[in-house]
């Protein structure tokens, strides 16, 4: 394979890189005026050849997302753009939206006209108050090119795209919560299913991809599904945005293909661990994720499943780097504060047990450890996110998976440096 | 019909019922808190978690639909769907949800006035772990008013949520919501807008646990000292069927008590706290007579016949005053016993309120309008102006109890008719007009029959005792009857003046208390 050649990044550190002409200037809005000439249905059908699974984290294959759409559609359909990047450890999508964010307009465009939808949405998190201004411009540029509004290019397509801020809370990053939250409410996830696909924004068939997963769909227009399929692995192909930070020289935003060594990505695109240290362990796809150790993370591939089979996630490729110097059970207790902070609290298992976990691993860190404390955090993260058995899929005992996302980190911190837990014990404690 | 099994059970059930629903209704139980028939399906409790076979996770059985399988995919080649609610895993998920709820409730059972009706307190008791493992500091919130009767215990709280959907769904008031994320959520109110509407008092009673109480109750007796009487309340003509609480002739507490064909699962809290007004009024216990401007005691078989000597005398000129508050039997023997005009005093309306959900407020603020028109054959149109046309001269009147402001012609009818018999159980405007006062029941110690604006027969049932030298007042009209007309006949018991009514009004014919029971009896379309 020869070298690759970034393509979702590819002109990101040109001058005025995110406006109309120089999109224009590249090739931009080609594979919109190729697509408005094709059916609904092979534009679809090219996106399923595609491979293209969603990049916000669970990796969902977008074409098969948008197969579950009702064939017969009475009610308008809906496209919302998933901009409320909030994973830890994640911020590839704010690269997107200030650098190239016509690329993800486009990709909205085309998913729109392959759905059939008329009304589209960015909800982008509410901390990204530049980026959504970044945002009213690209479409107050691209509703005079005629690229939105009405009559699309002469194409009686009809599209308008309005750009939601949320109000900082992680959770509406869930689609279903997000919509809630869209419609105006509290943004708690619902209950599934009914899916998005048929009943979501305004119970009205709805689809929500990830900005990165939107962005690629011009390139996948104008390049064929071939094309992608032939960047990484076969079942979640393409070119891939890695956010490495932490201990690192060099921390950023890399795309390189689907399937790239974490090895690569750490001590090549990220300059190697801060100061000459070790690597201890890696969180390879942002705080959801469960940790790997040191050992594990060299020799792993960044794709769905090679991830999958090391019982963790590619997730959103947030990758956090800790080195020898960090403290695990400290760095757990930060995780489980955020999760704590974050957990809408209508499901009990997490309202409740996020909260716990935190006030059990404080007390641990100021040096009130007891007997069989261990043994809870097991307990504990298996009662919020159920029985991590991969095999079986049986886990998830709340609405949404951030049951999960809580359980699995925190889990893996405890299972794989346990070593480092028990030391918080005081001995007479272990003794008794 | 999807044919299912659950744990050892095998029946059908309606295409798209729950899982849940499905168990409830055969008898099977799954604990749950946030589930409730009429309220939005949200989830959220994890309590009601079971295993489904062929799904690989437990399934909340609240939002698992059952339908049916092709032919090719039964269960054990017969099965729709095959549920476990007794399996080890779900036994230990209860343990964890329940241990999850008790983290930081304060266990004060003892004085809370939720215990001995309480999910928490059932569920910990049947499915949960005996001892906590929680060694961190519990959270403790203070208890808040959301309304003048509402207060809510925020540690008891489980976020169930029913309360909020209540006022979203039910009152469509929304009040209520639910205040923070996560750990901090809590049940909350803008401060402009308190939870203020008739139908409050419900969100105390759909409360799974003790956080949210009626003020009203709070604090005053614990649930297995009280008595539990079904009846039906009277303070409008919906007829809500409500569940009596009493001990030792006071009542504490009224409830809601569920019928799908009156109320469904609610009250207003007209009802609820209506039972109040019954508490301090000016009782008549022992039969009046008549002094100059003020009454002498007399016993009750002079007072029987000095009223009936009275309506002799009258010649056929006592006209009978019925009333929308009293039971079928009372109005139906009033109209036996007189011989001339029946009417009534001028009806007492309100306005009428229907929430979102429903439920109706009725304008006609008397339990029995409906009964009395049915079963007194004739109700002079205006009253008023047939006493003057018929020049009646006396006036046997069953007392609604409500004082109300009567117009001038009213007044001057009271006034100069030759005797008033009042039948009453308290010293009303119209009690104090009276030559004769005979002492009657009031709420809640009558019994009878009441039928609703929407034809249904209900069977009021008593929940005190009767007060001193008072009588049930179908008992007083059937002696002032006898006492007229020997040959009038002697009921035993209010069964046997419903068959009289039946005989003589076929709509209400082959009625008794016992097939009213607790559900009432349609009249239109009536199937015996």
């Amino acid at each position: 394979m020869s070298a690759f050649k970034p393509v979702l990044t590819q002109h990101i550190y040109q001058q005025d890189c995110h406006t109309l002409p120089f999109y224009q200037s590249v090739g931009g809005y080609t594979a919109l005026e190729k697509v408005l000439t094709m059916d609904p249905e092979d534009v679809i059908d090219v996106v399923k050849n595609s491979n293209l699974r969603g990049r916000g984290g669970a990796g969902f294959p977008a074409g098969i997302k948008w197969g579950f759409l009702p064939k017969d559609m009475v009610k308008p359909t809906y496209l919302i753009n998933n901009a409320d990047e909030s994973e830890p450890g994640t911020f590839k999508d704010r690269l997107l939206i200030n650098k190239a964010p016509h690329q993800m307009l486009e990709g909205m465009l085309i998913a729109a006209y392959a759905i059939r939808c008329n009304l589209a949405f960015i909800y982008i998190r509410g901390e990204f108050y530049k980026e959504a201004e970044v945002l009213e411009k690209v479409l107050s540029e691209a509703y005079a090119a005629n690229l939105l509004g009405k009559n699309i290019l002469g194409s009686k397509y009809d599209l308008d795209v309005i750009v939601h801020r949320g109000a900082g809370a992680y959770i509406c990053g869930e689609e279903t919560a997000l919509i809630e939250s869209l419609e105006g409410k509290r943004g708690c996830p619902r209950l599934k299913p009914p899916f998005p696909a048929l009943e979501g924004y305004l119970k009205c068939p709805t689809i929500v991809n990830n900005v990165e997963t939107l962005s690629n769909l011009p390139h996948i227009i104008n390049r064929g599904a071939e094309w992608f399929r032939s960047i990484g692995p076969e079942k979640g192909p393409g070119p891939k945005l890695y956010c490495v930070s932490g201990c690192v020289n060099s921390p950023g935003v890399f795309e390189e293909p689907m399937g790239t060594s974490l090895k690569k990505l750490i001590y090549e695109n990220a300059g190697g661990i801060k100061n000459d240290n070790q690597l201890k362990a890696v969180l390879p796809g942002g705080s959801s994720s469960a940790i790997l150790t040191a050992e594990e993370a060299v020799t792993l591939n960044m794709d769905f499943d090679s991830l999958m089979d090391a019982k963790t996630m590619l997730g959103s490729a947030g990758i956090i780097v800790m080195d020898d110097t960090v403290n695990m059970v400290q760095a757990c207790l930060n995780i489980a504060r955020f999760y704590a902070h974050e957990s809408c609290g209508q499901c009990t298992p997490c309202r409740e047990g996020t909260t716990w976990l935190v006030k059990m691993l404080t007390r641990m860190v100021q040096g009130g450890g007891k007997a069989g404390d261990i043994k809870m955090l097991y307990e504990i993260t298996d009662n919020i996110g159920g029985l991590i058995d991969f095999s079986k899929g049986s886990f998830g005992k709340t609405i949404c998976p951030f049951g999960e996302a809580v359980a699995w980190p925190i889990r893996s911190f405890v299972e794989k440096f346990e070593s480092e837990f028990i030391n918080y014990i005081p001995q007479q404690e272990t003794v008794a | 019909m999807p044919f299912i099994k659950i744990d050892e059970k095998e029946f059908e059930v309606a295409k798209g019922t729950t899982v849940l629903q499905a168990a409830l209704a055969n008898g099977i139980e799954i604990p749950h808190y946030c589930y409730h028939p009429v309220l939005e399906v949200v989830g959220s409790c994890r309590m009601c978690l079971v295993q489904v076979e062929g799904m690989p996770k437990l399934q909340a059985s609240c939002n698992t639909l059952i339908g049916e399988a092709p032919s090719n995919k039964k269960l054990d080649g017969k099965y729709d769907m095959v549920v476990n609610t007794q399996t080890d895993v779900v036994k230990q998920e209860r343990k964890n949800i329940l241990e999850f709820l008790l983290l930081n409730h304060p266990l004060d059972c003892p004085v809370c006035d939720q215990a001995g009706e309480c999910y928490l307190q059932d569920y910990t008791f049947k499915y949960g772990n005996a001892h906590s493992r929680f060694k961190e500091e519990k959270r403790v919130r203070p208890s808040e008013f959301l309304g003048s009767n509402i207060v809510i215990n925020q540690d008891r709280c489980i976020l169930c949520s029913r309360c909020v959907r209540f006022t979203r769904e039910i009152s469509g008031t929304n009040e209520l919501f639910v205040q923070n994320r996560g750990y901090h959520s809590k049940v909350s109110i803008l401060e402009d807008k308190p939870l203020e509407n008739l139908m409050a008092g419900n969100v105390a009673d759909i409360c799974p646990v003790g956080a949210l109480l009626n003020t009203d109750y709070i604090h005053k007796n614990r649930f297995w000292n009280l008595d539990t009487i079904p009846s039906v309340c009277q303070d409008c003509s919906a007829g809500c069927n409500v569940d009596v609480f009493s001990q030792r002739d006071e009542i504490f507490r009224l409830t809601p008590r569920e019928n799908h064909d009156v109320n469904g699962y609610f009250m207003c809290d007209i009802g609820r706290y209506g039972f109040h007004r019954f508490e301090e009024i000016e009782r008549v216990n022992q039969p009046l007579v008549r002094n100059g401007k003020s009454f002498d005691v007399i016993d009750w078989a002079e007072a029987i016949q000095k009223t009936a000597d009275l309506i002799e005398q009258s010649n056929g000129k006592t006209a009978g005053i019925v009333s929308p508050f009293h039971t079928n039997e009372s109005n139906f023997l009033l109209g036996l016993m007189i011989n001339g005009i029946l009417g009534m005093l001028p009806a007492i309306q309100a306005e009428e309120i229907t929430y979102p959900y429903g439920f109706r407020i009725s304008a006609d603020r008397s339990p029995n309008q409906r009964g009395m028109n049915d079963i007194c054959g004739g109700l002079a149109k205006d009253l008023s102006s047939e006493i003057k046309k018929q020049a009646i001269r006396g006036l046997y009147i069953l007392d609604d109890g409500v004082d109300r402001e009567l117009d001038d012609a009213w007044k001057e009818i009271l006034a100069n008719m030759d005797f008033l018999i009042v039948q009453s159980y308290a010293m009303t405007d119209l009690s104090k007009l009276a030559h004769i006062v005979l002492p009657g029941l009031a709420p809640y110690e009558r019994e009878g029959t009441i039928t609703n604006d929407q034809d249904r027969i209900q069977w009021l049932r008593p929940s005190l005792s009767i007060k001193a030298e008072s009588k049930p007042d179908w008992e007083i009209l059937m002696l002032v009857n006898n006492a007229l007309n020997k040959k009038a006949e002697n009921f035993t018991g209010l069964d046997d003046v419903i068959i009289k009514m039946g005989e003589q009004f076929p709509n209400y014919s082959g009625i008794t208390l016992f097939k009213i029971a607790t559900q009432g009896i349609a009249l239109n379309g009536k199937k015996m």
